[in-house]
């Protein structure tokens, strides 16, 4: 069957899954360890339940986010995709049924603009010679290629169209289902005859047919699609705050063995030198062994250690994240009314790194431009014309010229070059005729228009032909041969015999290219590329145009060479295909130079702006070279004495040398903008690799169209959903509609998200490991038992309710190590002062406990406001609510009643330790912020 | 800034547009084509009403210096009050020479020795005191049946497990009060003589009301058993004793016969086993035994010499443990705890002295020139 299944879980493997996908954290295990040994009794120092809770509950939290997520979105788009309808012939005839339901070896038949919905074996079309055309847009760059049936079954279904024929073919092989799109080796069987088969027969699943009334095709891979195997599965990508808080884990968790190893050794000594002779406790040495007992005690420690295992805070962070993220999609000033479409947060997990991004790659086109492009200037046989005919985008037909000089020229028939130039305009390109909705490449849809107003229309295309009126008179051009348009080619050239018979070749391309391969003494050329350089400053994109003569002669021996590589295997062709182009594409004589704007979207160069005085370096990624300098000085990205740098040059370099990588990325350390000119899409990607391999920075790429997805891909993706949408936004782990969208995103939202995630995860850390750490002191002084501290687990449970929606301050994770070193001073003091108050007392454990856990609490809450610079009245009431819940659960635990009686006044003396144990605490915190609040207090002075 | 509106224009556009019925349902539509438009509330846009408390110099070092001065303050009447409670400590372990009772280690029936006692203030505590005795080893803390000591019956015969090894003796009989706690019960007795004119004249002593109130009243039930001593030898008890119960190994007497002056002290409601159960915190501890009788001393001990008969049970020296008694009177603070104060007034000094270092940045800051 051909049932797309995107999403992960079914009801039966829900459970295994997501067990499977979150015992592969090391805290979730960790804790699963903790949780068996708590059920041992010899060395559970806790009810094996209280650890079960949070363990139960971080993994149905997680577990259930990732379920909705599975089923919204998903299961959604996949029952979308699969209950497309499709036509399939059963029993002689054909029903419309769904696109799961196609089977390998189902024949199918596809309508003129259908999304194919499987591998296919093109076995017939209502073309001639069984053409077919597929828009190939979603897979590549290029926008149309033909595809052709074998002629066996062609002749076969046209002699004998019916829907007996069509079920006739009985054997075909393929090779295995793999991934890559250009290449199928398979054999027809059939009729005692075997023919072979390649990508020329294949429609794949995803493109759409178009030009064609209809195809029939036969299933040969379904869910096995060269284009679903495609698809790589996202990578996980990890927030350098989770690097950081997993190597802090890490780091705990050897702390935490070394301590209990530590701790057991002590205990073993003690088993053997104190207790032995203590009559009430020898006995209490398992089996009489001081060694078995340290071991024992060992996982003890482990368990009793475990709460500076801050695993709630995996909960808390899933929480802390998935509020930021709604905030972000929540917020008015990045919507956009004219789409009506807010921020989209698709990542929920990388909120924090857009506090911290330090490169900023962005594409150029669609990116920093709007992508509605105008035809504005061209050049033709060196003369500039001005035109105007988009200053309305709707006009088409309308007669608006601002080139009358152009118009007279062309009416009078004076100028053979223009003519030519137009007539070019209108046969190179591979936009379709019968297109009601946007061309799938807005340059050529901008230049096609240009040519029909002036009077080049371009009327219809087939297979063989295509036919343009030329100022009212309708001429067909057969179309020998059309050489694709690719990114690295950067031209595309069709070949056409003109009505009068003579051979030609139109080539539109970038400058760079067409001008390398113009013949000797090109008329104009030098006017042409001064016109070239102005429209460049003017910020506009240009394509060059040129024709050239084939002579007959050459036509028929490259017709040949071309013909002959068909039946050659895929790569070698390639490689010949490239040669036999370069051969036809030269000596062109330079027609003309279309130049076309694409404005910069509102608030461009403000951004850039901004995002460069926050210290973001900006690199901009594009193709061309001049525009795009251009472009960069009008958003402010370049200065004048910028420098730029040409990524052709640069990659062959690093491409023999890759120490070079790092060499340039400590140049470019210096540069506040980078402007990577000419590059390619496959490149693009390369350059976020090289900046990611050599920085430490988080990097940011943000695109809008397909071929930036690899560079989305890359770290943290912003998708731009403007006008085209799409392909970019699916993989994005952020998606915007303006660039201008970016300033809010990073420096409000980012930031905020990592002052408070980082200031979250110090203080937690700081909460947990300094109650923890009372538990090593405390071992000092009980003979290494792993004590119990009933309390601490009380005070524990408050810290979730400091943290919901509070705004922190700045901190790095740098300083963790800072507040680690602080958790284990106020740990020293949580302990050592109620030590030396209880010391030789008639006070008993319970109540140490509860001073001690009092302290804590104080402790913590004096953190928290200390920490809390905007109080909103959530953050008032958590931490009222959480100072009165632990009074609350300290009343229900330790009861009242305890106080009353012998010493009555002990109760004063419990107050009076934990308060000064808390001051003493949290004095140093407070002394940093009192001497930071003056000294700051001078910085403003200043 | 002057501006012009043109409000006699936009009203009649306005009034031209509401006119056309059209038109208005198009507005209506525009509006609700904007489905994906976030909602414009305080908290989705994150502007909270919110109070962000500019600190200053002004505020943050008086501050100090009056939590400083408070500190200190609180230090200074703990320091004082702690001063004022009077604590007699005698070491009566008898394993070294020149102590009182130097020789009690060694015979092991009853010692006494005599001291001076000054005229107290205030209601006299008696307490006994252990070091080196680790009464928080977690093993030791657990090694007790909770449900046993609440009084319920089936417990006896079938001790917890966290009691082991002192669940069942060797005969496999159970041990009731079993664990290790229990067992290892404090069991030195002392009397008090005051000597007035050459004669000995006892101290009553008070031994009520000792422990803790919830022990005493929730935690630790004896069985409803009426005599008590049925509980513990299976008559009446409804049970069928297999084995006999017996006592905690180190135990010379029953634990319905603790007390034998009183018979409502007696079982797991006895105030010195109570005391006992409650764990200390640190290995050095003292426990209260007794306090002096307030009906016959309402004004506390009066001045003059005193000996004190031990009945020395309790071997300590094995483990290089001391045994002392303490007598001392109490305040509002508790018993005499010189670290609490002196621990304010160190931590206020802090305070002032860091608030002086802040004084003088904030001085070196603000009038930089003046330097």
């Amino acid at each position: 069957d051909n049932v797309v299944r995107s999403y992960k879980y079914s009801p039966l493997t829900f459970l295994p899954l997501t067990l499977f996908e979150q015992f592969q954290r090391a805290a979730n295990l960790y804790y699963l360890l903790m949780m068996v040994l708590q059920c041992v009794p010899a060395i559970s120092s806790i009810p094996w339940y209280i650890t079960i809770i949070p363990l139960i509950s971080i993994l149905s939290v997680r577990g259930l986010k990732d379920l909705s997520n599975d089923m919204q979105a998903r299961r959604r788009s996949d029952s979308e995709i699969n209950s497309r309808p499709c036509d399939i012939l059963i029993s002689q005839s054909f029903r419309t049924k769904k696109w799961k339901d196609v089977c390998v070896g189902d024949v199918l038949r596809i309508h003129k603009d259908q999304v194919i919905p499987a591998d296919l074996l093109l076995l017939c079309s209502s073309e001639p010679h069984s053409l077919c055309y597929v828009e190939t847009a979603d897979i590549d760059e290029t926008n149309l290629k033909y595809r052709q049936a074998l002629s066996a079954t062609h002749n076969e279904l046209t002699s004998n169209p019916s829907e007996e024929a069509l079920g006739a073919f009985d054997v075909v092989l393929c090779e295995e289902p793999n991934n890559r799109l250009y290449t199928f080796r398979g054999q027809l069987q059939w009729r005692g005859e075997i023919l072979p088969l390649d990508s020329e027969h294949i429609l794949l699943r995803g493109t759409v047919l178009r030009n064609t009334g209809f195809a029939y095709g036969l299933a040969i891979y379904t869910a096995d699609s060269k284009i679903l195997r495609n698809s790589g599965k996202l990578k996980v990508k990890r927030t350098q705050m989770e690097k950081v808080f997993n190597k802090v884990v890490i780091g705990i968790v050897l702390c935490v063995l070394l301590a209990a190893l530590l701790l057991a050794i002590g205990n073993g000594v003690f088993s053997t030198q104190v207790m032995r002779q203590t009559d009430a406790l020898s006995a209490l040495v398992v089996n009489s062994d001081a060694v078995y007992t340290g071991f024992l005690v060992y996982w003890s420690y482990i368990i009793l250690l475990s709460p500076a295992m801050p695993i709630a805070l995996y909960i808390r962070f899933e929480l802390v994240h998935t509020v930021h993220s709604l905030f972000i999609g929540w917020d008015l000033e990045m919507y956009w009314q004219q789409g009506d479409k807010p921020a989209q947060a698709r990542n929920t997990s990388l909120n924090e790194e857009l506090g911290q991004v330090g490169y900023l790659l962005s594409d150029k086109t669609g990116t920093l431009t709007q992508n509605r492009l105008l035809f504005r200037q061209c050049c033709i046989a060196g003369d500039i014309y001005l035109m105007d005919l988009s200053w309305n985008p709707f006009s088409c037909g309308g007669l608006f010229m601002s080139a009358p000089a152009l118009v007279d020229r062309l009416r009078r028939n004076q100028c053979p070059l223009s003519r030519q130039f137009f007539t070019a305009l209108a046969l190179c390109h591979t936009v379709m005729a019968e297109w009601k909705e946007q061309a799938a490449s807005p340059d050529e849809e901008a230049l096609v228009g240009a040519a029909r107003e002036l009077g080049w229309v371009f009327l219809s295309r087939a297979r063989d032909f295509i036919v343009v009126s030329e100022m009212g008179v309708t001429r067909r051009y057969q179309l020998l041969a059309l050489l694709d348009f690719t990114s690295k080619r950067r031209r595309m050239s069709v070949l056409v015999r003109e009505p009068e018979g003579g051979i030609k070749l139109y080539c539109k391309g970038a400058d760079i290219v067409i001008l390398e391969r113009l013949q000797k003494d090109c008329p104009y050329q030098e006017r042409m590329e001064t016109a070239l350089e102005l429209f460049a400053e003017a910020c506009l994109r240009t394509l060059c145009v040129a024709v050239r003569s084939v002579p007959e002669a050459l036509w028929e021996r490259w017709n040949k060479t071309l013909s002959q590589s068909a039946t050659m295997a895929t790569c070698d062709r390639d490689v010949l295909l490239e040669e036999l182009y370069d051969k036809m594409e030269m000596d062109l004589q330079l027609l003309g130079v279309t130049a076309i704007e694409d404005r910069l979207q509102d608030g461009v160069p403000e951004t850039i702006a901004l995002l460069q005085e926050a210290g973001i370096k900006v690199w901009v990624l594009t193709g061309d070279k001049k525009t795009a300098v251009n472009i960069g000085f009008s958003c402010k990205l370049l200065d004048p004495d910028s420098r730029i740098v040409e990524w052709q040059e640069l990659q062959a370099e690093f491409d023999q040398r890759p120490e070079w990588g790092a060499t340039f990325m400590s140049l470019t350390e210096h540069c506040r903008s980078v402007l990577c000119c000419r590059v390619t899409p496959a490149q693009k990607a390369g350059i976020v690799n090289m900046v990611q391999k050599h920085t430490s920075s988080v990097t940011m790429s943000i695109g809008d169209g397909a071929n930036d997805v690899n560079m989305i891909k890359a770290h943290v993706g912003v998708g731009l959903a403007g006008v085209e949408g799409g392909q970019a936004v699916q993989n994005a782990d952020f998606a915007l509609s303006q660039f201008r969208f970016l300033q809010r995103l990073l420096l409000i939202h980012g930031r905020w998200s990592y002052r408070r995630i980082s200031l979250f995860l110090r203080y937690f850390l700081f909460k947990t490991c300094s109650f923890a750490l009372v538990h090593v002191w405390f071992g000092f002084f009980n003979g290494f038992s792993a004590q119990q501290d009933v309390s601490a687990e009380n005070s524990l449970k408050f810290p979730e309710l400091y943290h919901s929606g509070q705004k922190h301050e700045l901190s790095s994770p740098l300083k963790l190590s800072l507040s680690l070193l602080y958790a284990v001073y106020a740990s020293l003091v949580f302990f050592f002062i109620p030590f030396g108050v209880f010391y030789n007392t008639a006070l008993d454990y319970q109540t140490m406990a509860v001073t001690v856990s009092m302290a804590a609490t104080f402790t913590a809450t004096i953190e928290i406001i200390l920490m809390t610079r905007y109080w909103t009245k959530f953050n008032i009431a958590a931490v009222v609510v959480s100072v009165v819940l632990f009074f609350i659960c300290t009343r229900i635990t330790h009861n009242t009643r305890l106080f009353q009686q012998s010493p009555k006044d002990y109760y004063f003396l419990v107050w009076l330790t934990a308060l000064l144990t808390a001051w003493t605490a949290v004095l140093p915190s407070v002394t940093a912020f009192a001497l930071n609040v003056i000294l700051t207090l001078h910085d403003k002075h200043k | 800034m002057l501006l012009k509106l043109g409000g006699h224009c936009s009203f009649q556009d306005f009034s031209e547009e509401s006119c056309h019925g059209p038109g208005s349902d198009e507005m209506v539509q525009e509006e609700n084509e904007f489905t994906n438009r976030p909602d414009n509330t305080a908290f989705t846009q994150q502007r909270l009403p919110a109070w962000q408390p500019i600190l200053s110099a002004g505020i943050v070092i008086p501050g100090f210096v009056l939590i400083g001065l408070a500190f200190i303050g609180v230090g200074v009447a703990l320091f004082v009050t702690s001063r004022s409670i009077q604590v007699l400590e005698r070491d009566y372990t008898g394993d070294e020479s020149g102590t009182p009772c130097a020789s009690c280690a060694n015979s092991n029936v009853q010692n006494s020795f005599g001291f001076c006692f000054p005229q107290s203030q205030g209601p006299v505590f008696f307490y006994y005191g252990l070091s080196n005795y680790f009464q928080n080893y977690r093993r030791y803390g657990t090694s007790k049946d909770d449900n046993q000591l609440y009084g319920v019956l089936k417990y006896f015969t079938s001790p917890s497990d966290n009691c082991a090894p002192y669940a069942y003796n060797s005969n496999n009989q159970p041990i009731v009060p079993c664990g290790s706690i229990a067992n290892s019960m404090f069991n030195d007795t002392f009397k008090l003589y005051q000597t007035v004119n050459g004669t000995r004249q006892e101290v009553s002593l008070d031994g009520k009301g000792i422990a803790w109130w919830t022990d005493y009243n929730i935690k630790y039930r004896n069985p409803t058993n009426n005599p008590l001593k049925d509980a513990f030898n299976g008559s009446n008890s409804g049970l069928f004793y297999r084995n006999f119960l017996i006592n905690p190994i180190y135990w010379s007497k029953p634990a319905y016969e603790l007390d034998t002056s009183d018979p409502s002290n007696n079982g797991f409601v006895n105030q010195d086993f109570l005391v006992w159960m409650r764990r200390a915190a640190l290995p050095d501890f003292r426990k209260l035994y007794r306090r002096i009788s307030q009906d016959k001393y309402p004004d506390g001990l009066p001045a003059g010499n005193y000996s004190l008969e031990i009945t020395y049970n309790y071997r300590v020296y094995r483990f290089s443990g001391k045994k002392k008694v303490v007598f001392s009177n109490v305040s509002w603070m508790g018993g005499k705890n010189e670290f609490l104060g002196i621990a304010y007034l160190v931590v206020g000094s802090m305070c002032v002295f860091m608030s002086i270092v802040m004084l003088i940045v904030y001085a070196k800051f603000k009038f930089p020139d003046e330097e």
